[in-house]
């Protein structure tokens, strides 16, 4: 125990010389409601981007496509193949959410690694990747709990229920407990990943300043790209499987 | 948030070596955890719930999807300083913005795009089928051009024998002209010659008579 406690208490030194900000929020008032500001302004870059880039890269298509181009009509059809790898032939309508989910949590992910937010100092808290923030991870999981039941209930109307006793009635309770447990593990995936990876970074670069890092920032890359990839798959595997029929 | 992480890792600690700690150990724990001074003890045992129930059963993730919607305002309120798990108005704005970017992008991105690229496919797929259906033209074409070069070659041909005539005859008229030069010059020079030794011997008849003359006088003395 005196083990334990000193660790912990080593660790707490560590936290304080770090200086570690998680959880702290810059709060604004909307209405009588409470809004993270720093989340918010980070989407909205992130928003900015996306659509700016769209927008340069997508104005006037050609035949021979350029660099820009080039790159947007390859993320296309990557999006493209996700969802029909995971949806079936009636992909087409889905593609716009899976490759939103992509590309926004994606960038999210990569802004938080790659932009130097911490230029920018707020007067509490500091801005970081938006899906550091719960809220917009289980904002996006929510959507997709919303997008799989559309899904399911416009293609086969309310015989998409049908599926809880699908096997036997007996999994009734663990088909409904599904429903929870979608949602809760996307959102807490992408959450715990991107928050951990970001501590990790500050914890490291506050103690070695130098070189340290930089793997474990590789690292964080390209767990940041899997997140993204995952979750947007996990996403349309859930749309498809509420879409196709069940024998 | 270190206050909070800590403070959970020390509440976690105690609750899983329970199991396997001896008798003795408990009043140990009981001793320390005044020295961790939380103020806010009894609130943590959400979070604890929280930080385990992404390695414990179904269950006790259906409780604490459960205690999520409950917990988050008060650990707002007590936690000002440290709030993972604070949901309030920035999940349906982020959400709407969400929805906003899916159409936004739909609009000058997914749609546009995604047509063109169709567009295209199509159009080579089409391009690639008319090539394959041109084999018979292709060989019709290759024996157009096998006949204009055999018209070309017999041409060539033809146009090189009358060549080689016309300079044949040339060359011969050339030569005989040359022929009749070279035998009237040498007619010609016979001609004089034979002029000339007319002359020298008409010289040598009149000089052989002086001669003659001259030989007797000297011979027939006076």
């Amino acid at each position: 125990m005196n083990v334990l406690s000193c660790s912990i208490n080593t660790l707490k030194g560590l936290y304080d010389i770090s200086g570690v900000e998680v959880g702290q929020h810059l709060y604004w008032q909307i209405g009588g409601f409470q809004v993270h500001a720093q989340v918010l302004i980070t989407s909205w870059v992130v928003i900015a981007i996306l659509l700016g880039s769209a927008t340069i890269a997508v104005r006037n298509p050609q035949t021979i496509p350029t660099d820009g181009q080039n790159f947007f009509e390859y993320v296309l059809e990557f999006i493209r193949d996700v969802s029909k790898t995971q949806i079936g032939e009636e992909y087409g309508p889905w593609v716009p959410f899976i490759g939103t989910m992509f590309l926004f949590i994606f960038v999210s992910n990569w802004s938080g690694a790659l932009l130097p937010w911490k230029i920018i100092q707020l007067p509490h808290g500091e801005l970081a990747a938006p899906t550091n923030d719960i809220n917009t991870t289980v904002a996006l999981a929510l959507l997709t709990s919303v997008a799989y039941f559309y899904a399911g209930l416009t293609k086969k109307g309310l015989g998409y229920f049908g599926k809880y006793i699908q096997p036997t009635p007996i999994l009734l309770p663990i088909n409904i407990l599904e429903d929870f447990t979608k949602p809760l593990s996307l959102s807490f995936r992408l959450f715990g990943n991107i928050l951990a990876d970001e501590l990790v970074v500050v914890v490291l670069v506050s103690l070695v300043p130098s070189v340290v890092p930089i793997p474990v920032m590789f690292l964080g890359l390209f767990t940041s790209g899997i997140q993204a990839l995952i979750f947007a798959t996990l996403a349309a595997a859930y749309i498809g499987e509420s879409m196709e029929g069940h024998h | 948030m270190a206050n909070m992480i800590v403070a959970s890792s020390k509440t976690v600690i105690p609750s899983t070596s329970t199991p396997t700690s001896t008798g003795a150990g408990k009043p140990k724990l009981h001793l320390n955890l005044p020295n961790l001074s939380l103020p806010k003890l009894p609130n943590l045992t959400k979070p604890q719930i929280l930080s385990l129930s992404s390695s414990t059963l179904k269950s006790l993730v259906a409780i604490s999807a459960t205690s999520l919607t409950l917990a988050p305002p008060s650990l707002a309120e007590e936690f000002e300083k440290a709030a993972l798990f604070d949901f309030n108005l920035t999940l349906p704005i982020i959400a709407a913005e969400f929805l906003f970017l899916m159409f936004a992008l739909d609009k000058i991105y997914y749609t546009p795009l995604g047509n063109f690229m169709d567009q295209r496919d199509a159009e080579i797929k089409e391009k690639l089928a008319s090539v394959k259906d041109t084999s018979a033209e292709v060989k019709q074409l290759e024996e157009q051009a096998a006949a204009v070069m055999r018209a070309a070659r017999a041409e060539i041909s033809a146009a090189l024998n009358q060549m080689k005539k016309e300079t044949t005859v040339e060359v011969e008229q050339k030569l005989a002209e040359g022929r009749k030069k070279i035998e009237a010059e040498l007619q010609e020079a016979l001609a004089k010659l034979e002029k000339q030794k007319e002359d020298t011997i008409k010289a040598l008849d009149s000089q052989i008579a002086a001669l003659s003359e001259d030989i007797v006088k000297k011979v027939l003395p006076l």
